[in-house]
């Protein structure tokens, strides 16, 4: 049983990461009609942006010789790199995807992969080959429940997950580009006909997207302090088999999808040999998608990928 | 798919009339001139080749036309376009321009025979051209394998991405199949290995059974189809991506996960069976057999599925059937590409079968155009010459590639040359006639 | 015999009862009319006969043959026509394309043939070609054969469309408001056509129609649809003069 409970915290872990970025592919999929194949990149880019900030911090601090409690320096770093990250998200959309905007959706797709590579590369070609730390900014601390042993590290990225989707949920629910946003998940042809601008709901979504990834991407940092520049390429793609998988253009889920992904892989890994999770968490997802072809929450509308 | 007759634009800049007086001499030379000419340059380099590019400098032939060199050398640039111009340029130039209409007299002759005897008088002209270009170094062969695999890979995809419309993510799942599947069957019946034992058959008998090899592995990797194309009738577009993706993740762990094949470690020990002519061959029986296809009604009608498939059902066109179809054939071509993969590299491990190969593969049929034969064949020599060539510039070849694409997408979102069909009496016949309408019984572009 | 036959058909969708007891007779020869305001569910009945929908409840014979359960393009091989409302073109095939294409059913060549262009598949897609081109010259639309299908006049597209639907040899076909969107001009042509293709390939035809003038003049028998229910049938001037047809639905509507 405490396994069992163990293996549920780590878990909602591991899916907090997958949710957050499932979040921003399942955003880009519902109002923009389109895959963002580059988004799984732009977790990376976030999380060596936070790197960067975080950094900064720590050697301006030790500079001036101010002492930044940790949780003050974690905290700026998440917002200025979420803030930072959203603008890469909008570069991304503006260069490669708002040009491409009567194209077929296939030709948009490709390009995003195409931007991926780019950024991984980029990122090769300014760090090199060695791997760059995240700074230790939160002192680990192991807490015992029952048999349980729980880190704060792992409550804090649980927490800081399901907060900032809430704050999606509200923003989306109760402010006007929110609600513009949901109008052209139903109708992306007539709403830009009403007056709203598309170009820049394309890139508040994009950014919004962007910035989530940014979060998990340092989220992830805490966690995994060692980052490299392909760090993004599986979760990328995971996140975006989640993000279908929880129905096309639904937040919640696709934010449901991604902890259920999370626990799958997480529970597969300590039942069987480790080396079977991706088979047997793929399978289970092919079973479900089997018996609910249109995902958790889509509508059965298929959408076709026209040339 | 004809568009309506073009007529021509009547409005030109003086420049872009010069520019078309100056290629449109070279439009009038039929292809075994071009054929002919190519022959002569890679004849020459063998004969004079090493010795020539001393003599300008060069320590040996540039093997790439010489893109490695320039990138990575640029003092012996003028040297190696020197080279370029005595013994590639000159000898074309001379047979397709002088000779211009004894190769025409000849093309019309060769038209007067049955069609499929001429196009294999010009097939073994383009072999002897790859077979003397390949000689020269054991990279140029090697290069022209793969390219020649990659062709064989990216048709095959274009029957399922571009003609039959959908966004498949499981073809390297289909070469990975192929490619086990056949490295099993030839290690197990005819290689002495320590997993397997001694050849269960005399390994002399190995080449002959090759064949049917590639054809079983490329049935395995056709029954492998059916996990993706049976969903494929329920559901379509993105929900088909996924399910296409998860097939993916799965063969490829499924194949980590079985020691007997190597595991991670990968799998060797493949005889060395997929020379030059052999992948050749089944390239060009590659080509052949999807062209036949697609041109037929019953290729046609992925193109009905995917643009009216309601229309298409009423129209009586059996819609599941062709979506089986499309994705069998397909998978069995891509598991033939996979299987020559294994006996030209004789090594296979399943982390080539991943999310870099879907995007080597999705690029190069994104690039060359979909919806065509010609583009495909484009898409995946451009590509990996491009990979090659641009091999010098180490890292930011991955970055000179991608943005490459992405102009090709601003500017051509269906690739470089889509929705044109391939009509192979039209590409053969003499090029100095004023007609060109010459049709050949089936719609041609 | 009756060619198609129609019994009690009645079809929800979900909690919304789409048609009720609908009951059909066409015998061999009739060009019949089903006439009924928007979202009477007209195109719906189409939809159930051949087989985008399974019905509810309720028995289709074709020719004696059970319909309920096959696949559209069964239905259509076994020789059940149609065209669309909103045509349904294939955007990227020229117009001889489209009508070679529903020949599908009747090619024998298989999967060999395909692929290896076998003499019994050029013999049968030189006969496709030339029974597209015979249609199309039927329809008045053989100029426009090689011409991609998407760059033609509305009107020639229509034809087109009917054209494919004949060439899968149908013995019934049903045309789903045929003059949509047409000028007086093209609807005595489109009307001539269809009487032309009636007497010369012996057809059935069922059609769906909003023109009265048009349904008037070239049905032998009409229904009126009006929420999934038939409020009447019978010949055009038991039609007209029908009070409840009348009511529900003539005297709203402008005459052309």
């Amino acid at each position: 049983m405490t396994s069992f409970l163990q293996n549920l915290v780590n878990a909602f872990q591991w899916g907090s990461f997958y949710a957050l970025i499932a979040l921003g592919y399942s955003m880009v999929y519902g109002v923009l009609m389109l895959f963002n194949f580059a988004h799984g990149d732009i977790f990376m880019v976030g999380a060596y942006i936070g790197f960067f900030v975080s950094s900064a911090m720590l050697a301006a601090a030790a500079m001036f010789s101010i002492a930044l409690p940790g949780w003050l320096v974690l905290t700026l770093t998440i917002i200025l790199a979420m803030f930072l990250t959203s603008f890469v998200g909008m570069l991304v959309e503006r260069i490669g995807y708002r040009p491409l905007r009567g194209a077929p959706r296939a030709s948009a797709a490709i390009t995003g992969l195409m931007i991926g590579i780019i950024l991984e590369t980029g990122n090769l070609a300014i760090f090199g080959a060695q791997r760059v730390s995240f700074p230790a900014l939160i002192e680990s601390a192991t807490y015992n429940l029952g048999g349980v042993y729980i880190t704060n590290k792992k409550i804090l990225i649980v927490f800081c997950s399901l907060l900032l989707m809430f704050l999606l949920h509200q923003f989306v629910q109760r402010t006007k580009w929110g609600m513009a946003m949901r109008a052209m998940a139903y109708d992306y042809v007539v709403v830009p006909l009403m007056g709203v601008p598309i170009n820049t709901i394309a890139a508040l979504t994009f950014g919004l997207g962007s910035a989530l990834a940014a979060a998990a991407g340092i989220l992830f940092g805490l966690a995994y302090p060692v980052l490299d520049p392909y760090m993004g390429i599986l979760f990328g793609w995971k996140a975006f088999v989640a993000a279908i998988l929880g129905g096309r253009g639904s937040i919640l889920g696709a934010a449901l999808a991604g902890f259920l992904l999370g626990f799958i892989e997480i529970f597969v890994a300590a039942i069987f040999p480790s080396t079977l999770r991706d088979l047997i968490a793929y399978s289970i997802i092919l079973l479900i998608l089997t018996f609910r072809p249109h995902g958790f929450f889509g509508e059965a509308y298929s959408a076709r990928l026209r040339l | 798919m004809a568009e309506s007759n073009p007529t021509p634009s009547k409005t030109k800049s003086p420049f872009k009339l010069r520019w078309q007086k100056f290629w449109g001499v070279f439009s009038e030379v039929p292809l075994i001139g071009w054929l002919i000419g190519i022959l002569a340059a890679v004849v020459l380099e063998q004969l004079v080749g090493a010795l020539f590019a001393r003599l300008v400098g060069l320590s040996k032939i540039p093997v790439l036309f010489g893109f490695v060199i320039v990138l990575g050398r640029p003092r012996l640039i003028p040297g190696t376009l020197i080279y370029l111009l005595t013994i590639y340029a000159l000898p074309i130039g001379i047979i397709t321009l002088v000779g211009k209409s004894l190769t025409n007299k000849l093309a019309g002759m060769l038209a007067k025979i049955p069609v499929w005897v001429s196009a294999l008088i010009h097939l073994a002209l383009l072999y002897l051209i790859l077979h003397y270009w390949a000689d020269i170094s054991d990279y140029r062969d090697l290069v022209l394998r793969l390219t020649l695999i990659a062709i064989m890979l990216t048709l095959s995809l274009n029957i399922v991405n571009g003609y039959l419309g959908e966004f498949s993510c499981s073809h390297p799942g289909f070469m990975a199949l192929g490619a086990y599947a056949a490295s099993v069957l030839s290690v197990v019946f005819f290689v002495q290995d320590k997993v397997f034992g001694p050849p269960i058959l005399p390994p002399a008998a190995g080449p002959f059974i090759f064949p049917i090899i590639l054809i079983l592995a490329g049935l395995v990797a056709a029954v492998g189809a059916l996990l993706v194309a049976i969903p494929s009738f329920r559901t379509r577009g993105d929900y088909l991506a996924i399910i296409s993706l998860a097939f993916m993740f799965i063969i490829k762990s499924l194949i980590e996960n079985l020691e007997i094949f190597g595991g991670p470690r990968g799998f060797m020990d493949q005889p060395n069976w997929a020379s030059l002519p052999i992948v050749f061959i089944w390239a060009m029986l590659c080509i052949w057999t999807i062209n036949n296809f697609v041109t037929s009604t019953m290729g046609k009608a992925l193109n009905a599925v995917r643009d009216e498939e309601t229309a298409a059902n009423a129209m009586s066109v059996n819609t599941r059937r062709t979506k089986m179809i499309g994705f069998m054939f397909a998978a069995f071509w891509a598991g033939i590409a996979g299987g020559l993969f294994a006996h030209v590299m004789r090594y296979v491990n399943p982390g080539t079968f991943g999310i870099q190969k879907l995007a080597e593969v999705l690029a190069m049929v994104y690039f060359g155009g979909l919806n065509s034969v010609v583009g495909s064949i484009v898409g995946a020599v451009g590509f990996n010459l491009m990979s090659e060539a641009l091999r010098p510039l180490e890292l930011y070849k991955w970055i000179i590639i991608p943005l490459l694409l992405i102009l090709v997408m601003l500017y051509r979102p269906s690739g470089l040359i889509a929705f044109k069909e391939f009509n192979i009496a039209k590409i053969l016949r003499p090029k100095n006639t004023k007609d060109d309408e010459v049709e050949d019984g089936t719609t041609a572009d | 015999m009756a060619l198609l036959q129609i019994e009690k058909m009645t079809h929800f969708f979900g909690g919304l009862r789409a048609v009720h007891d609908y009951n059909l007779e066409i015998v061999p020869g009739q060009i019949r009319g089903l006439i009924g305001p928007n979202g009477a569910g007209k195109t719906t009945i189409f939809n159930l006969i051949t087989g985008i929908y399974t019905p509810t409840e309720g028995r289709i014979e074709f020719e004696g043959t059970n319909l309920i359960g096959k696949q559209p393009y069964e239905v259509a091989s076994l020789g059940l026509g149609r065209t669309f409302q909103n045509l349904r073109l294939w955007r990227h095939m020229t117009v001889l394309e489209h009508v070679i294409q529903a020949r599908y059913s009747k090619l024998t060549y298989g999967l060999a043939g395909a692929l290896l262009d076998t003499p019994k598949r050029r013999e049968q897609e030189e006969e496709s070609r030339k029974i597209a081109y015979e249609l199309l010259d039927l329809v008045g639309a053989k100029k426009f054969a090689d011409q991609v299908v998407i760059n033609l006049p509305y009107g020639a597209q229509r034809r087109v469309e009917l054209a494919r639907a004949l060439a899968i040899n149908p013995k019934l076909l049903f045309l789903d408001e045929p003059t949509a969107g047409m000028n007086p001009e093209e609807l005595a042509q489109i009307m001539g056509t269809i009487r032309q293709i009636h007497k010369e390939l012996d057809l059935t035809i069922f059609l769906i129609e909003h023109r009265m003038k048009f349904v008037m003049e070239l049905c032998d028998i009409i229904q009126t649809l009006v929420f999934g229910e038939v409020i009447a049938e019978g010949t055009p001037e038991e039609i007209q003069n029908n009070p409840e047809v009348v009511e529900a639905y003539l005297g709203k509507e402008i005459e052309t």
